[in-house]
């Protein structure tokens, strides 16, 4: 009920459609931050946002690679963060200076403890 | 000013009635001089008592920014790479040079936002809950200030029993204040789209807008 209420109240200001599929990356990010044990969804969520734009052929909105990458990263997938942050800079050259960085920080042979999942 | 044109501004005051009303425009200037492609949304300042309020909010304004055009950077990842530079102090980040930061994430812009009330109150028959904040945004190239906004969102449901939109928002809102806890989330979305979208105060069109750069007769 709520929702289309609230649709309703926003038109009188949004000045455009959508322009990209965000999927439920407020809420998950709402629902992480309220119970930090909620990563698992909040990953989920950036996933299946990168998911359903390749099926639609739909551009990935701004920063979500980055911020898979980054929970990647803390989990010590750092060739999966790095692969990640370069998607983001290659869809949005803005992020550059920022993906360079980290990229060079999850590329490092041994950067600090969170990456230890790399070593056998 | 005549009386279609006075007609004309209250019927757009009505409409935009569910953001807020209609201040006086904004000088764009310095923000047309610089032209933003992209915004860092910064750590957010809390001057309520709800210590999770920044968090939450966090949640609803990365969304908004980009819709409208822009380059943001993804919030989550940018609140704990500055916390692992030793910069989650908000208060300290918004005291900050914003060029260092424009060094940091290649950023053209930053946004520094302000919550200063995030509360309900209940006393007896009814409830009001405010969300108030203050955004500004600064060049991280000459640290001039592009664009400012102020807006307060408040809900008293019980005496919003009037007809229309507003009436239909506010028993909604309603429904949602009757749980345990007030839900913050819809003011906080309300007064972020108050912020953006509105034409004469808001954010103009950015770089992924097909009006960038074309919309200087409403911005």
């Amino acid at each position: 009920m709520l929702l289309p209420v609230l649709l309703l109240s926003v038109v009188g200001c949004a000045t455009q459609h959508q322009r990209y599929d965000w999927g439920d990356y407020d809420p998950s990010l709402y629902g992480y931050y309220k119970d930090p044990t909620k990563l698992g969804e909040l990953s989920a969520s950036l996933a299946a946002v990168i998911d359903e734009a390749g099926k639609n052929h739909a551009t990935v909105p701004p920063g979500i690679y980055a911020e898979y990458g980054y929970l990647q990263l803390q989990q010590g997938k750092n060739s999966n963060a790095v692969e990640l942050f370069k998607q983001e800079e290659n869809h949005w050259p803005e992020s550059k200076v920022f993906m360079d960085r980290m990229i060079k920080v999850a590329s490092a042979p041994v950067a600090n403890t969170a990456t230890s999942g790399r070593t056998p | 000013m005549s009386i279609a044109r006075k007609i004309a501004l209250l019927s757009l005051v009505a409409f935009f009635g569910g953001c807020a009303s209609a201040p006086p425009r904004y000088n764009y200037t310095q923000f047309r001089t610089e032209g933003p492609r992209s915004i860092l949304v910064v750590p957010v300042i809390n001057k309520s008592i709800d210590v999770n309020a920044p968090d939450y909010f966090l949640a609803t304004i990365a969304t908004p920014l980009a819709e409208r055009g822009y380059y943001v950077f993804p919030v989550n990842m940018v609140k704990s790479v500055l916390a692992d530079d030793g910069l989650s102090d908000a208060n300290l980040v918004h005291a900050g040079d914003p060029h260092r930061l424009g060094e940091l994430f290649g950023t053209d812009a930053v946004m520094y936002i302000s919550i200063e009330r995030w509360d309900a109150k209940y006393v007896v028959l009814s409830t009001t809950v405010t969300v108030e904040l203050n955004y500004v945004l600064k060049s991280a190239h000459s640290g001039e200030t592009l664009w400012k906004n102020h807006q307060v969102v408040v809900y008293q449901p019980q005496q919003s029993s009037g007809g229309g939109i507003a009436g239909l928002v506010a028993n909604a809102i309603a429904a949602a204040i009757a749980k345990a806890a007030p839900n913050y989330m819809p003011l906080a979305r309300q007064a972020n789209g108050g912020a953006i979208n509105l034409k004469g105060t808001g954010l103009p069109a950015g770089p992924y807008d097909g009006m960038f750069g074309k919309d200087s007769a409403d911005f």
